[in-house]
């Protein structure tokens, strides 16, 4: 605490914050860029400082992230796609303020969680991370596809079909098992899937860039009356954080705790997180049309998983996620080995400052947000006009930028064509991430399981576990559709 | 009862969606026995449930069309935001991010939205800096070209 608390350190800090928020706040540049752009300016620094840099920029990436998500359902990085569900109807309900300072209060607090659940794990961490095998990641994945059922609405065919479409496009690659192509039409980029970015940004932002030309206005709509976009919106957002404070608090822990398992990464964390918020809520309904737990669930994950994701990549030199697989090289770089000889206690001190580096990052982003997020509200009350061609360009270009190839544009006009008749038909759209991220990650696991262990790997104890999870899950959507007025559109008898 | 009075947007994404799960789920029977199974597992109850919502969505359809509702139409405004969309592609395709961006930012402003020039002018000369100034070269980040400019420099 004193080495971090040092002036030299904290001036750091204060410069790696806003340039982390910077890069999660542009669509298609992302945390890893920022890291692999700042990795030569780092590189004379003494190991520690170049280390505490590194890791508070990109702990506070998502905290970016989620601006332009909530403000024009463009998602800064995909982790982050999860809060357009809820966030884009707050900003169009006029409390764009409270949205943005609930997401910022969220991923603070998100932060914070994420390094305390480290440094509660740090004597228990070898156990837990290797528990889990190939069996209970397939039924981790699995756990989280059901999770479609509870974010269909009031559509469970519509769900469950976009969801599907999502594991759909999921297979389109190289087939894991036997390297044949599947649906890649004899098309290189295809060969490692349907790039997330890509397909988010199709899915989402095209159809609101869409709808916003053809019905004019804003993206506030015409709900100026009830605008919260002032510093008081922003702070009625943060103290939503603290009024949800069981769900900050759980969906913290989960999303730590899926960080730290190396392959399952923060997509999966924010989008099971807010199929939490929306499966425990008493009124599920509100979700999708500007809940604010649909913001604070998905962001307070996207930052604890960060704190979560250090644990394998610091002892066991396994990245919990693609940002970690990037800054592990890094820390390579500046001299730091990771791996169990760093929970040797000469060695922990890194280890310390690292956590208390992650910590302090996010409560400064927090902070500094805090300052510029009402004029960042006022954006939402611009005209479309002037909103549509500068947004559609950042579309297209963080489309291009996410893996450096114009055959993916083709892929986000492709999507983005059908994603605007999903939406403008009520069909659904947060299912088909679920499927499209979990899918590659079910298939996966469920291949080396049967390869390891046969059928019987349903049998192993984390396994009956999960098995356990998915069937209360099922049991408690089944249960509120039985006992809730929420019936979905092919069980009413007068349907439409 | 005729049947353009059906086939409207919302029958139409239906269509294309059981479309979708039933052209894959054929396709997946030409692959090896491992790389189908996941694809016929996902595309055969997706299959189902295309022929299911399809079905409502005509039953939808003929009812709206017996009350006389068209919301279920695409508007003039809608097509012009596709127009707008696959013209963003296509100038960016061809002629890449510097070069077609202002210039798409400048048109859509004036000949789509009917804003002022001074408007046009601003916006399409803060593009060009945002993304020439910024991207390529504060940022070093090198954008796509455009097919046509790359073919035209060889």
């Amino acid at each position: 605490m004193t080495i971090i608390g040092s002036p030299y350190h904290l001036f750091l800090l204060a410069i790696a914050v806003p340039i982390g928020m910077f890069f999660g706040a542009i669509p298609g540049l992302g945390g890893k860029l920022g890291i692999v752009l700042v990795i030569p300016f780092v590189f004379g620094m003494d190991a520690v400082a170049g280390a505490l840099f590194l890791i508070a920029m990109h702990s506070v990436v998502h905290t970016g992230g989620s601006v332009p998500s909530i403000l024009f359902g463009v998602p800064g990085t995909g982790p982050d796609a999860a809060t357009i569900v809820d966030g884009l109807p707050m900003t169009r309900n006029g409390e764009a303020g409270r949205a943005l300072g609930a997401a910022f209060g969220a991923s603070g607090v998100g932060g914070v969680i994420g390094g305390l659940f480290l440094l509660a794990l740090l004597p228990l961490l070898q156990p837990i991370v290797l528990a889990f095998s190939p069996a209970e990641f397939f039924l981790l994945a699995l756990f989280g596809i059901t999770l479609i059922a509870m974010l269909s609405g009031d559509s469970l065919v519509k769900g469950l079909m976009v969801g599907f479409f999502g594991l759909m496009i999921a297979f389109v690659k190289l087939d894991p098992q036997t390297g044949i192509e599947r649906y890649t039409f004899g098309q290189l980029f295809l060969w490692d899937g349907v790039n997330i970015i890509a397909a988010v940004l199709g899915i989402f932002a095209i159809p609101e860039m869409i709808a916003l030309g053809a019905s004019g206005g804003s993206m506030a709509g015409d709900s100026k009356i009830n605008a919260s976009y002032g510093l008081k919106g922003v702070l009625r957002g943060i103290g939503d954080v603290f009024r949800h404070w069981g769900l900050t608090i759980r969906t913290s822990l989960i999303g730590a705790f899926i960080g730290m398992i190396p392959g399952l990464g923060g997509d999966a964390a924010s989008w099971i997180c807010y199929g939490h918020a929306a499966q425990s809520s008493k009124t599920p309904e509100r979700f999708g049309k500007g809940a604010v737990e649909g913001v604070i669930a998905p962001e307070t994950a996207n930052n604890s998983k960060e704190g979560g994701s250090l644990l394998p990549t610091l002892f066991f030199a396994v990245p919990g996620s693609s940002g970690m697989a990037i800054l592990l090289g890094a820390f390579v770089m500046l001299g730091i080995q990771p791996g169990p000889a760093l929970a040797l206690p000469e060695n922990m001190d890194i280890v310390w400052i690292l956590i208390w580096g992650l910590m302090l990052a996010n409560v400064l982003a927090v902070l500094m947000f805090i300052v510029v997020a009402p004029g960042l509200g006022y954006l939402s009350y611009v005209r479309g006009n002037l909103l549509i061609p500068f947004v559609l360009l950042l579309t297209f270009l963080g489309a291009f930028l996410a893996i450096r190839s114009w055959e993916n544009m083709v892929v986000l006009t492709a999507l983005g064509v059908l994603g605007y008749f999903l939406k403008k038909y009520h069909w659904p759209r947060p299912p088909f991430v679920i499927g499209l991220i979990l899918g590659p990650i079910a298939e996966d696991s469920f291949h080396k399981a049967m390869s390891l262990w046969g059928p019987a790997f349903l049998l192993r104890p984390g396994a009956l576990v999960m098995i356990g999870l998915i069937v209360l899950t099922i049991g408690f959507y089944v249960y509120r559709l039985v006992s809730h007025k929420e019936k979905p559109e092919w069980l009413r008898e007068d349907d439409d | 009862m005729t049947i353009n009075s059906i086939l409207n947007g919302r029958v139409a994404t239906a269509l294309v969606m059981l479309l979708i799960f039933l052209s894959m789920s054929l396709l997946a029977l030409g692959f090896t026995e491992k790389a189908r199974l996941m694809p016929l597992l996902i595309g055969i109850p997706g299959t189902v449930l295309g022929i299911i919502e399809l079905f409502n969505e005509m039953r939808a359809s003929v009812k709206a069309a017996a009350s006389g509702d068209t919301s279920n139409d695409v508007s003039e405004a809608e097509r012009a935001m596709f127009g707008w969309v696959i013209a963003f592609f296509l100038g960016i395709l061809c002629f890449g991010f510097i070069y077609a961006g202002p210039l798409l930012v400048f048109s859509f402003m004036l000949a789509g939205k009917k804003e002022s020039l001074k408007v046009g002018l601003i916006s399409a000369a803060g593009t060009f800096i945002v993304v020439y100034g910024f991207f390529q070269n504060v940022m070093e980040i090198p954008l796509f070209e455009g097919l046509v400019i790359e073919w035209l420099l060889g």
